[in-house]
């Protein structure tokens, strides 16, 4: 069959690669970082870049389950919505009790929706901006055994809901500025260890873990298994391509881990936006992906 | 290779399989059916930060013609790694020009392995300085390799190993010349490798002929070969309670050198280091003219000519050296009735009449006579390595005296000899004699768990599993034959870099 109509009949199929060279990885873009006005325009310009998908951002207030009917469109006219990131300022890991029992209910309508558009899972950090033990005040107001109690509360029934979805719940781990709670791939996966739900994964990210891990690809083989979502930046949190990453080895322990799932490019952008977004498909797939 | 060769231990940290799961990650990492995800993962478990070890828990430290191996198979998974893999080793480059046989880990214990810092004292031994070197109070802050300029910060080995690393430099910065440009790889190595060559090819020259000589076994990187038991049956062994073995530890003692051989090979390096490293005015208990180590400096010299190009300096010099050491090693090491190099005993100037894998090795030079072609041809297709009929060669002679399928180097088939020959082969226009050694190296590899060395009649894996340049050499050649091993597409332009 001609691949053009292989293409049209089914348009998840990403773009046919060398047969040598397979694409290991399916590439996506933040819905944020594409131009266009729709979700229908951001995929136009997304295929034509290279990407085979777009990653959705979620904010709170139920304002992602509000938007199911565009989604829903989108889902006809053949956008691919692999994920969605949480877009929030308060997290399931919060000191402030309120503030997680909102954080849990919004993270399971966002599991929920992107389940019905059928997505594979929902990232979000234990908290994203609330405490660092590199910046003052230093000791935060929760010890470690309460940071962990409230984690494994809130991963247990967040993974319990994206189990009874059909989705997965990505933990991302952040850099110490950033969280105080989950910085490395290997306190993600205890936690996920600890809860025993195949339905709660690691969500990494290229520029955290370039600052809080010694060798970035062996953390990614020792957590192999946990791995279940990627998000990408370079060093200095632009595009891929923008900094010093070693990418080519970042990329080889993925493959070598086995992941065959989503790369999301969740960045800021230098350099003319449009160009600079759409440059990141051929970086990637140049250095490995 | 000195060292502790063990058994059963792959190198990578991903032995823990995953406790069920669904996310993006596959069945573990090192899955047979997809060889290139169980070599990369060999190598970037191998990855210490800033070089490679050969196999992580049995060889703790950096090895010469291993970092180099590793360096030519690495290129493909991060060229960035593999120009770091070989500058860090030439960063530990003695002031004479000699690039040390083992790097020091200075956080591994000295008593992990035996020959080791406290045994070479290059920089002096580090417990003297701290006080605890127990009645060697003459020995505090004295450094051994001080004459010979071994570097003050770094602690290594004393004797070399074959100089692969030239033509390993090349290869790294042809998988990515723009990044080799833009961090300077290729003008920061080639003085140093200029400095080696020097090293080798004059304070070296111990026969006059040309050629480099070897001054312990273990610098011809095949360590007990039955080509060194003739000039080693001289040596006096060093008495057995003068040092511990931490070989035994891990190594199955039927498998490993004797401990009178192993008497003989301290009392060497012993006497080497007395002497404080001395390569002239001494009398070497041992001196041998290899043929692999001068292949390889032919090999390496020829690469040195492409290097100087790419640098816009003079090529010619690289060339005419690569031919003199051609005609030197023709001269002085060819049998032409056996039809196979033979390595030289400098202390009786007779040729050692054993067929060794390394006789064969010459074929990596481009200049090499096609009658010494035709014979090397013959004799690996011939009884005493019986390429064609058996997938892999030998280390030694399959109808040798001392030949042993399971020992060390004298008789296991090895995967960088492999390479070597593979690539020689090609060179040469024997490419379906190449092709079928390039497949048995591919499935040898990833059928023995990246085995050490592989036993040469079954293929059955001996050694350290997970071994690096195992790893990296299936690697390369997948990357050279398209599609054998469908690769990531790490290397910018295309699958196939040059080679």
């Amino acid at each position: 069959m001609p691949d053009q109509e292989t293409r049209a009949a089914h348009p998840r199929t990403p773009p046919r690669r060398k047969a040598d060279r397979p694409a290991m990885f399916s590439l996506a873009a933040q819905e944020q970082l594409l131009p266009g006005d729709t979700l229908q325009q951001k995929w136009e310009f997304a295929q034509a870049a290279g990407y085979d998908g777009i990653e959705l951002r979620a904010q709170g207030d139920l304002r992602f389950a509000a938007r199911l009917p565009e989604l829903k469109r989108a889902l006809a006219d053949g956008v691919v919505m692999p994920t969605v990131c949480v877009e929030m300022l308060h997290f399931f890991g919060a000191f402030d009790p309120g503030q997680r029992r909102d954080a849990v209910a919004q993270l399971k309508s966002q599991l929920s929706v992107i389940a019905e558009i059928g997505g594979v899972g929902a990232q979000t950090p234990a908290s994203y901006g609330m405490f660092s033990r590199r910046l003052p005040p230093f000791t935060p107001p929760r010890d470690e055994a309460g940071d962990r109690a409230v984690l494994l509360d809130g991963l247990a029934e967040l993974g319990e809901h994206a189990r009874r979805e059909g989705v997965t719940l990505f933990l991302e781990p952040l850099n110490r500025y950033e969280d105080h709670m989950v910085n490395r791939l290997e306190q993600a996966t205890e936690l996920i260890r600890a809860t025993g739900l195949d339905s709660v994964r690691i969500g990494i990210d290229s520029y955290h873990m370039n600052i809080e891990e010694a060798d970035p690809a062996a953390a990614i083989l020792d957590n192999a298994p946990w791995i279940g979502h990627a998000q990408v930046s370079d060093s200095n949190r632009f595009q891929p391509g923008a900094g010093h990453l070693d990418w080519p080895a970042w990329l080889g322990a993925l493959r070598a881990a086995g992941y065959t799932g989503w790369l999301a490019a969740e960045c800021r952008l230098t350099g003319d936006p449009a160009a600079a977004v759409a440059a990141v498909p051929g970086f990637l797939r140049r250095a490995g992906a | 290779m000195t060292a502790v060769p063990a058994k059963g231990r792959g190198a990578t940290a991903l032995s823990a399989a995953p406790a069920g799961g669904t996310g993006g990650a596959g069945p573990g990492p090192a899955g047979a059916a997809d060889p290139w995800r169980a070599a990369a993962a060999v190598l970037l478990g191998n990855w210490t930060g800033a070089s490679t070890v050969p196999s992580r828990t049995l060889y703790p430290h950096q090895w010469s013609w291993d970092s180099a191996f590793v360096a030519v198979g690495l290129r493909h998974l991060s060229p960035r790694r593999a120009q770091r893999e070989l500058e860090m080793l030439l960063g530990a480059q003695w002031g004479d020009g000699r690039i040390p046989h083992i790097v020091f880990n200075p956080a591994v214990p000295h008593a992990a392995y035996f020959p080791g810092p406290d045994f070479w004292r290059s920089a002096g031994s580090p417990a003297a300085r701290t006080g605890g070197y127990g009645g060697a109070g003459r020995d505090r802050g004295t450094a051994a390799g001080a004459r010979a300029g071994a570097p003050a910060h770094t602690q290594t080995s004393g004797i070399v190993q074959p100089p692969v690393h030239a033509l390993a430099a090349l290869l790294v910065h042809r998988a990515d010349p723009a990044a080799s440009a833009r961090r300077g790889f290729l003008a920061r190595v080639r003085p140093r490798l200029l400095a080696w060559h020097r090293y080798l090819a004059e304070d070296r020259d111990l026969g006059g002929a040309g050629l480099a000589a070897i001054v312990h076994p273990w610098e011809s990187g095949m360590d007990n070969s039955p080509c060194w038991d003739g000039p080693l049956a001289r040596i006096e062994p060093a008495p057995a309670a003068s040092f511990r073995r931490a070989d035994l530890d891990h190594g199955d003692p039927a498998d490993r050198p004797t401990d009178l051989d192993y008497g003989r090979y301290v009392r060497l390096a012993a006497d080497y280091r007395d002497a404080g490293y001395a390569d002239a005015g001494v009398a070497h208990g041992f001196a041998v003219e290899d043929p692999c180590v001068n292949a390889l400096l032919i090999a390496s010299e020829e690469a040195m000519a492409e290097i100087a190009a790419e640098l816009g300096a003079d090529p010619g010099v690289h060339r005419e050296r690569a031919a003199r050491l051609t005609e030197a090693l023709v001269a002085r090491l060819w049998d032409a009735g056996a039809g196979i190099f033979r390595s030289r005993d400098l202390r009786t100037d007779r040729a050692i009449e054993e067929y060794g894998v390394a006789g064969l090795t010459p074929l990596l030079a481009s200049g090499l006579p096609p009658a010494v072609v035709r014979g090397l041809r013959d004799t690996l297709a011939g009884e005493h390595f019986r390429l064609g009929e058996l997938p892999l060669v030998a280390s030694y002679d399959l109808k040798g005296r001392a030949f042993d399928r399971t020992r060390y180097w004298r008789g296991p088939a090895w995967f960088n000899t492999a390479w070597l020959l593979e690539r020689g082969l090609r060179g040469h226009g024997a490419a379906g004699t190449a092709d079928a050694l390039r497949r048995a190296v591919l499935d040898g590899a990833a059928a023995s768990g990246f085995a050490e060395y592989v036993d040469p009649l079954t293929g059955a894996a001996r050694g350290a599993r997970g071994f690096s340049w195992t790893a990296a050499l299936a690697l390369d050649l997948a990357a050279a034959d398209g599609g054998a091993w469908p690769g990531p597409g790490a290397v910018p332009g295309s699958g196939a870099v040059a080679r």
